[in-house]
């Protein structure tokens, strides 16, 4: 069997998990999780960027591992043209092509703008970004990302750090469905059983942050969601078996029906 | 005056004689959309027996929103000359108070001691307005501690939307602006004299500074001044209403709490430990993303049991007199007593071994710039 490679745009990842780096308990036990995750593409805000100061430093400690590629995130943004400066900024810092590009104006929920993230990806594409838009799980507004050249699109499962899982699925299955680049759900997992339901769904791949860095285990519940992606993603594969609301009749309704005349 | 003259908005009255029974408090404590009634439950005595499930509860919304990350911002005094009659304050017009104020070389000596520490946000603090620390004189500390640091705030008089959107443009992120008491009779007995003694010009400067561009407003009350009760709740619809009306606004809460210091003022409604934490958890389960913070005005223990539970976001190292970081300035005289003295490698040592991590830089100066409510 070929291995199972996610491309998003011409970067090539072994592992369907993407992981958050905010909110561990310390730099180590990020790293930690990281490893255990298998995860191969992990996200930094650029405001966690610290050159002055290096125990304070994200980026630092992450660019050191191996087989993992960065993606600086515009989180902070409050506007298009903020998340671009941002997204720069993280270029320059760290070298990397990809960006997730994020803009939550409202501090409290930190629900993307779709406006705003719309007029930055058209930006963020003519610079040559591979751009990751963090959004509503909205199907119009995803096509509209990848028609202006999108590399992806991240619809979110729920609100960030609510753990209520897949509360927007009915939508990504819309998305899935209709979109040429990949779809990640980002935001709103709480268990690896949720992760491998979006991928069971079809998703390409799931970002989780919270679910980890809150876990009492942060490294254990990594390896966890690596095994939950991985088995939803071998189940996709497979081939689920279809859903039925009705038993079928042991005496069928059409069996009068004959095809000579 | 009376409460019943307050705004719609603001009036906690409805809920201030609720009666509530047990089962009322767990049904709060486990909340899904708190509200006004959840926390007028919360605050009331009878939730007072149920601490621990509420500080669970509390711990627990704060590792999902904030994670278990602590930020970090440090207090700096520019000036405590003040002219203000707020009774019960250190440096209070008629106090006799060593004044002083900084000069760019000596604001520069603190940032530099500043910057050394690694801190990212700062609150810049003065008395009332003063001819010594006025708009322009704030507007050059702050351009010149953006040369520094990437977040820099301010904690001073009210003032216009035009003065706050100068600051802004300036470079300044957010304000903390204390109402001090939302009780408006102990208000006016509290402010002797001056312009603060206009209880709605400072009620509506969060708003003044939001539309000028500022992007957090921090509030809060003094506690101990008025019935405590009375001022979490209206500090609670305070923040709801500056959250519904500026949706892109960043609100947190503060819990200064009246401690003894110059003047030798006593709390009218003393506040202890565990009606702090009543409060903290309280306004934590029903504002679920709002930043707690708590000040080193608290006493180590309370600071390193209250990390993370609820409490999002802790100064550090603070020093309240003008000067106090490079201590090349002549003494003044301080604000307030500082109860937790540590230094920033002894706090974050209390931190981790918590397993919270502490952050000194959660924001990027590339953000720099007036927020926009305007409608296109």
């Amino acid at each position: 069997m070929s291995k199972d490679i996610l491309k998003v745009g011409d970067q090539e990842l072994g592992s369907r998990l993407f992981l958050g780096t905010g909110k561990f308990s310390s730099t180590q036990a990020m790293i930690d999780a990281v490893k255990a995750s298998g995860t191969e593409l992990v996200t930094v805000a650029l405001r966690r960027f610290n050159r002055d100061q290096a125990e304070d430093d994200l980026y630092g400690p992450l660019s050191q591992l191996e087989n993992v590629k960065l993606m600086p995130n515009t989180s902070g943004a409050m506007n298009a043209k903020e998340a671009v400066r941002a997204a720069m900024l993280g270029r320059e810092l760290s070298k990397s092509p990809l960006v997730k590009l994020e803009i939550h104006p409202n501090p409290h929920h930190l629900l993307p703008d779709p406006i705003e993230t719309y007029e930055a990806a058209i930006e963020l594409v003519k610079q040559d970004f591979l751009v990751l838009p963090y959004i509503p799980a909205d199907p119009v507004l995803a096509k509209r990302l990848e028609d202006i050249g999108c590399a992806a699109v991240m619809p979110l499962g729920a609100a960030i750090g609510t753990g209520k899982g897949l509360s927007t699925a009915e939508m990504i299955k819309i998305i899935i469905r209709d979109a040429n680049v990949p779809v990640v759900v980002d935001a709103g997992l709480r268990s690896p059983s949720e992760a491998a339901c979006a991928l069971e769904m079809g998703c390409d791949a799931v970002l989780v942050n919270s679910a980890i860095a809150a876990a009492e285990d942060p490294a254990a519940m990594g390896a966890a969601f690596k095994t939950g992606v991985e088995a939803g993603r071998m189940a996709y594969n497979a081939g689920l078996m279809p859903t039925s609301e009705v038993a079928v009749a042991s005496s069928p309704l059409t069996s009068f029906l004959s095809s000579d005349d | 005056m009376n409460p019943e003259s307050l705004p719609t908005w603001l009036n906690p009255e409805p809920w201030l004689d609720l009666e509530f029974t047990a089962a009322d408090i767990e049904r709060a404590i486990g909340a899904d959309t708190p509200n006004e009634k959840t926390m007028a439950a919360l605050l009331s005595p009878l939730a007072a027996e149920y601490l621990e499930p509420m500080a669970q509860r509390a711990q627990a919304i704060t590792r999902r929103h904030f994670g278990r990350t602590i930020s970090l911002y440090t207090p700096l005094y520019l000036s405590n000359f003040c002219n203000g009659g707020c009774l019960y304050c250190g440096i209070a017009g008629d106090r006799r108070a060593k004044r002083a104020v900084l000069d760019e070389a000596q604001l520069r000596h603190e940032m530099e001691a500043i910057k050394s520490m690694h801190l990212e946000e700062l609150v810049l603090l003065t008395g009332e307005r003063m001819p010594e620390a006025d708009v322009p004189y704030l507007k050059e500390c702050i351009e010149i501690c953006a040369e520094y640091i990437h977040n820099v705030n301010i904690e001073v008089f009210p003032m216009s939307e035009p003065e706050y959107r100068e600051l802004a443009e300036a470079g300044c992120t957010g304000v903390t602006l204390y109402q001090e008491t939302y009780d408006q009779v102990v208000y006016e007995k509290m402010h002797r004299w001056g312009d603060k003694r206009d209880y709605f010009s400072r009620l509506n400067a969060p708003d003044r500074a939001l539309k000028g561009g500022l992007r957090t407003v921090g509030i809060g009350a003094l506690l101990g001044l008025a019935d405590p009760k009375f001022d979490i709740l209206c500090v609670y619809r305070h923040a709801k209403y500056l959250l519904k009306n500026y949706w892109q606004a960043g609100v947190s809460i503060s819990f200064p709490r009246i401690k003894p210091q110059l003047g030798g003022f006593q709390a009218d409604f003393p506040v202890d430990e565990k009606m702090l934490a009543q409060y903290i958890f309280a306004l934590r389960i029903c504002l679920p993303e709002t930043p707690l913070v708590l000040s080193t005005r608290e006493p180590q223990r309370v600071r390193d049991g209250m990390a993370g539970l609820g409490i999002s976001k802790m100064s550090v190292a603070s020093k309240t007199t003008v000067g106090g970081y490079s201590d090349d300035s002549e003494e003044s005289t301080e604000q307030f007593e500082i109860s937790d003295e540590r230094n920033i490698p002894d706090f974050c040592k209390m931190l981790r071994s918590k397993g919270l991590e502490p952050v000194f830089k959660n924001w990027d100066s590339t953000y720099r710039e007036p927020a926009s409510y305007e409608k296109v």
